[in-house]
């Protein structure tokens, strides 16, 4: 069971933490105060409990897909943020644009993952011979996915801001991606756009019940057996992503010397 | 427009009605039944009664599915239409004993 708490924490944290840190490095890159990032995940935890705590309302509404319906705005809304933060985080003036959208990204990406990890450990009390080994094997999984962040935070601030800020487009690229492709399946999963066989089956050599499947999972949306839908939406997320982060900023975003107008 | 989207919500109506449902069960951490056998190339509606008083997550990679079953709850899962095989599932947090398999016929 500890191991178990490990990988589906790790999982969970790991892609809240990779949001986070980037746009904690990123906001430090523009020395945009830590307060604009450290709410809205004060927020979106508080939002977290009380979707955990719904999860049985969420469930049985629409018929009982309501918790496919909530999760896809979740991700919908996680995926336009991110596009609007890649097509203003090269411009200066756009600092309220970065502040807005980097808010509303790190609140919906807590509310997502951690409702699941409430949910799970919530389940535990139940159970309490398992409760023990669930909530250390959970503190393990946590502080593996926060040490990870750690690791991107440090390693964006540290690198030159131009590389900084393309490994950042390009992280938030696949994460945008990857939720473009797990929104479709949970509309797939609701019987709410249909739903096909595989396009390909990339299990044999990466399989997602492993650590590398997982960890892929969390960083560039991995998926071993994804159908037509979530490839295309998958391909257009990045390439829309792609369009809106060689976009050079307009005369008029550069900022200008003083006294010239 | 107004009769139009009567007769596509009619349509769609009709569509579910028409799809085989099957009820899984969740109790003791462990899936009733843990094999389903269901046609080729047919849309099936799982509903997954959890009986136990902690939560379960359904998942299964090879149908690319995934939900969070409170305890004392129900949920509902679309899967297919699938090609023929054996598409393994798991309840994610309880995965040693929560086991079964679907047989695409």
């Amino acid at each position: 069971m500890l191991i178990n708490s490990v990988i589906i924490v790790l999982r969970e944290v790991l892609e809240a933490a990779l949001i986070v840190s980037i746009l904690l490095a990123q906001g430090q890159v523009l020395s945009l105060p830590r307060v604009y990032f450290m709410l809205p995940v004060m927020v979106g935890a508080i939002l977290a409990v009380v979707y955990a705590s719904n999860i049985v309302a969420v469930s049985a509404l629409m018929g009982g897909v309501g918790q496919e319906i909530v999760n896809t705005v979740l991700h919908g809304l996680i995926v336009i943020c991110t596009m609007v933060l890649i097509g203003a985080i090269k411009k200066p003036q756009a600092k309220l644009i970065i502040i807005i959208a980097g808010a509303g990204c790190l609140a919906t990406a807590m509310v997502r993952e951690l409702a699941e990890i409430i949910i799970y450990i919530n389940g535990f009390a139940s159970v309490p011979s398992l409760l023990s080994s669930v909530l250390a094997g959970s503190f393990i999984g946590a502080g593996i996915g926060f040490s990870i962040g750690v690791f991107f935070y440090y390693l964006i601030v540290a690198m030159r801001p131009i590389n900084g800020l393309r490994l950042s487009l390009v992280m938030l690229s696949l994460i945008c991606a990857g939720m473009v492709s797990q929104a479709i399946q949970f509309l797939m999963q609701a019987d709410l756009i249909p739903s096909h066989a595989p396009l390909w089956d990339t299990s044999a050599w990466v399989s997602e019940h492993s650590i590398m499947g997982q960890l892929l999972f969390a960083l560039v949306g991995y998926e071993a057996t994804p159908t037509a839908t979530q490839a295309t939406g998958y391909g257009l997320a990045l390439l829309l992503a792609f369009i809106l982060a060689i976009q050079k900023p307009r005369c008029d975003d550069v900022a200008r010397p003083k006294g010239v107008k | 427009m107004r009769i139009l989207l009567v007769v596509a919500l009619l349509l769609s109506c009709g569509r579910i009605m028409a799809m085989p449902s099957i009820e899984i069960i969740i109790r003791n951490h462990l899936f009733y039944p843990s094999e389903l056998t269901i046609a080729a190339d047919t849309k099936v509606k799982l509903i997954i009664v959890n009986q136990d008083a902690s939560a379960e997550e359904f998942e299964s990679y090879e149908l690319n599915r995934e939900k969070v079953i409170p305890g004392h709850s129900k949920g509902i899962v679309f899967v297919g239409p699938l090609a023929p095989g054996t598409y393994p599932f798991f309840g994610e947090f309880f995965p040693k004993t929560a086991q079964g398999h679907i047989i695409v016929k």
